[in-house]
């Protein structure tokens, strides 16, 4: 028995190489570093993916991960975290997912699935319980996502069987491919999805039956009943059980920071169109939830009428809204929903396939791209029917679809002349639907985050629209009214610091952003090291999970500094720092990175002038192994000047 | 059917749920199974070791679990899908109604299940 509950106590380790699978036992002192899900991850990616390993080789590992509070009676307790290294940005990468997958893993008795190495031919795991076994996918390669989980549970005779599955863009190595998790939940980001298709795993597909544990039943139950009754009273639980993350369209135009026409504008004018109200009105059919979840932020739309009448799907994100309606250009509410189904049915990541469009529309725009380049394809701005069309050539690699799936930064590399300018990425990964111009706070938060641009390592959410209420119930009066105020810089450091440590500790439980912790701004330190104790029964004062967040921040950032990761690429695209953003609250704005960036690495106890972790936060955090690798790494990159 | 197993058994166990959700699809539309303790309980009607008893106080059918003998007859007889069997314990489990608090409908978001006195 494994010392602590919550924890199933034991995970798989896959080699698809010699198709031999093994059971692992759970560690007490990995559980106690870094908890579960991505802080598990972290660890084992540290010890076993050496920076020499090319992400798309047989030699990376990719590792599902359910934390401690996954599949219990917590709310927003549904989320599985992926990890490898990311075949996008090349260093560290993760991506995570709600649904009913994380907690089936859980039911199973599972804490990881852990797959390494490559099948000589297209396989799927299936995993029953105890039982594990690899199976024949040849007949599901070049299957969609949904088609996929629709051929195992009709092989396996089972309809409540979860299946994590790639599409067409995993199987062809996008970049920036995603894993589809039951039901139409997404790990998009940083190309998890590719990482699958390059060991030729084409899904993972879990039934468990079995339960899952806490130390302390009575003062969890509280616990969980306490937080039922908090999301409810809180005040914005209406909105965001009514429009799931859709809801912020709107006020995110108000302020500027609705990425439009690749990052020229912070607003779009048709937005009206495409918004949340636009989406219930138009095609609006029923509330949905993940596991154990009282908000359910998922909607069912199905399009009633016209050229996409029929056309149903979920998981129509504020992100979808902003990648494919704004970002290129397009007010058509129907022909976004079609494009979010290419991309969920293909496999890729909505926000980065969505900004590989929009830079080459302003390649386009600038004349830096013709049809010579792009194959006899006009790339204008708004053009839905060009964008269908190139999304299915992403994912099938086909012609100028196969450089786009590369990613911006690749791609921009490979156009030259002067498209750099336009790809708008950091480290590599797309920039999500925000904007560091309108919201100082997570222009930072996209410059530091260890898996390139993105706004949920930090997800700042206190500042977004200068009400000070969230800022005063986290932080108090002293840090008002700079703290709450969207444009502002002060303090902004310190909040994307302690967010970041935050948001670590949470995709290592395994719980839900988009509920109490980061959109309602509900639950926060206390409550999740609370949590934490009565479900694992470990000891967790809020100092030690603190520290933790810390420890796997350290060594993501440490796993990256191995990886040639310095200051010069905590960064931002030039736009942000010298076009003034031209929209709504944002008007007139660029942001000051350098400054905060100072601010932050002091905070931190990292170099300023490397951003390496110092040896006193590594020492203080037990990362002493990391230390000496960076020592060895310093010496070994001087040596080479 | 997470805080009913929870009740029950101190764990998330959907096995172990008194209720059960049920739809074709993962989209729905969602249907839940649950006991309307009937006034003429078929589940009680069909054991035939009388372990089902009407407790007076909450109005609700309850297996006494030491009578049961684990035949499956209440889980057939039952018209709504409501009875179950626990596997590992060898007897028929159903929903109690929380001993006259019922959790589910104390926290169903969006006030799908409700305990209401029809007698
Ligand atoms: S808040 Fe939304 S995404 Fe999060 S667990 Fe609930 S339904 Fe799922
Ligand atoms: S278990 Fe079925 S038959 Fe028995 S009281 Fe409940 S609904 Fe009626």
């Amino acid at each position: 028995m494994f010392a602590y509950k919550g924890f199933a106590g034991k995970w798989l380790y896959v080699d698809l190489t010699t198709s031999k699978i093994e059971v692992c036992s759970s560690e007490p002192h990995i559980a106690e570093a870094y908890l579960g899900g991505s802080g598990f991850g972290t660890r084992l990616l540290w010890e076993k993916v050496s920076p020499q390993t090319d992400a798309l080789s047989p030699e990376n590992f990719l590792i599902f991960s359910a934390g401690p509070l996954c599949g219990t009676l917590l709310p927003n307790s549904s989320r599985i975290a992926v990890i490898a290294k990311s075949p996008l940005s090349g260093v560290y990468g993760d991506s995570n997912s709600g649904g009913f997958w994380g907690p089936e893993l859980k039911l199973a008795g599972w804490d990881a699935v852990v797959v390494v190495g490559k099948s000589p031919k297209p396989v799927y795991l299936s995993i029953q319980d105890d039982h594990a076994v690899l199976c024949d996918a040849s007949g599901l390669w070049g299957l969609t996502t949904s088609e996929t989980e629709r051929a195992i549970r009709s092989e396996q005779k089972d309809a409540k069987i979860k299946v994590a599955a790639i599409g067409p863009a995993g199987e062809n190595l996008v970049r920036f491919a995603g894993i589809q998790f039951t039901p139409q939940r997404s790990a998009a980001r940083v190309g998890m999805g590719a990482v699958m298709g390059s060991k030729r795993l084409k899904a993972v597909a879990v039934r468990g039956h079995g339960p899952v544990r806490v130390a302390d039943a009575k003062r969890f139950h509280q616990l969980s009943v306490s937080f039922h009754q908090r999301l409810h009273q809180n005040p914005i639980y209406e909105a965001v059980t009514r429009y799931g993350t859709p809801g912020i369209t709107s006020i995110m135009n108000a302020l500027g920071r609705f990425p439009t026409r690749n990052f020229q504008l912070g607003s779009f004018p048709e937005s009206e169109r495409i918004d949340a109200e636009a989406l219930e009105r138009r095609a609006f059919v029923r509330h949905l939830a993940c596991f154990n979840c009282p908000v359910g932020c998922d909607k069912l739309f199905r399009v009633p009428d016209g050229d996409m009448a029929g056309l149903a799907l979920r998981s129509v994100e504020y992100e979808n809204v902003n990648a494919l309606g704004g970002g290129i250009w397009n007010g058509d509410l129907d022909q976004l929903l079609y494009l979010n189904r290419i991309c969920d049915e293909m496999g890729m990541d909505v926000i980065s396939a969505g900004r590989a469009i929009s830079f080459a529309m302003e390649l386009w725009e600038n004349e830096i791209l013709n049809l010579d380049d792009t194959g006899g394809i006009p790339i204008r701005w708004g053009d839905v029917a060009i964008t269908a069309r190139l999304l299915v050539m992403i994912a099938k690699r086909e012609g100028f679809g196969a450089l786009l799936g590369e990613g911006v930064k690749r791609a921009a590399e490979k156009i030259g002349r002067g498209a750099e300018e336009f790809a708008m990425h950091v480290k590599g990964v797309e920039i999500p639907g925000q904007d560091g111009r309108a919201q100082k706070s997570m222009g930072l938060a996209h410059a530091t985050s260890s898996r390139g641009a993105d706004h949920l390592k930090a997800f700042p959410t206190i500042d977004e629209t200068n009400q000070p209420d969230d800022a005063l119930r986290r932080y108090g009066e002293a840090y008002l009214p700079e703290m709450a105020n969207p444009l502002e810089t002060r303090y902004k450091p310190f909040l994307i610091k302690d967010g970041e440590d935050f948001c670590a500790v949470v995709d290592a439980v395994g719980v839900c952003k988009s509920g109490g912790t980061n959109v309602f701004t509900e639950f926060y330190w206390e409550d999740i090291a609370e949590a934490v104790e009565f479900a694992t029964g470990m000891e967790m004062p809020v100092e030690r999970l603190k520290e933790i967040g810390e420890r796997i921040c350290n060594l993501q950032r440490c796993y990256n500094v191995l990886h040639g990761i310095t200051r010069t690429d905590d960064r931002l695209p030039r736009r942000f720092l010298l076009e003034a953003n031209p929209s709504g609250n944002a008007r007139g704005s660029t942001i000051d990175l350098e400054p905060m960036l100072d601010e932050y690495y002091d905070l931190r106890g990292w170099e300023r002038v490397t951003g390496y972790p110092g040896k006193e936060i590594l020492l203080k955090l037990g990362l002493e192994d990391a230390w000496q690798r960076l020592c060895v790494f310093r010496k070994a990159s001087e040596s080479m000047i | 059917m997470n805080f009913c197993s929870f009740h029950h058994e101190s764990m998330v166990w959907q096995q172990k749920a008194r209720l059960r959700i049920d739809s074709e699809s993962d989209d729905g539309p969602f249907q839940v199974l649950i006991c309307w303790q009937c006034e003429d309980a078929a589940c009680a009607a069909a054991c035939p070791v009388e372990a089902i008893i009407l407790d007076q106080q909450t109005g609700a059918w309850v297996v006494q679990e030491d009578i049961c003998v684990g035949c499956g007859e209440c889980v057939t007889a039952c018209p709504y899908g409501a009875m179950y069997l626990d596997e590992t314990r060898g007897v028929s489990i159903k929903c109690d109604l929380c001993q006259g608090a019922p959790e589910c409908a104390l926290l169903c978001p969006t006030k799908a299940i409700s305990l209401e006195r029809v007698i």
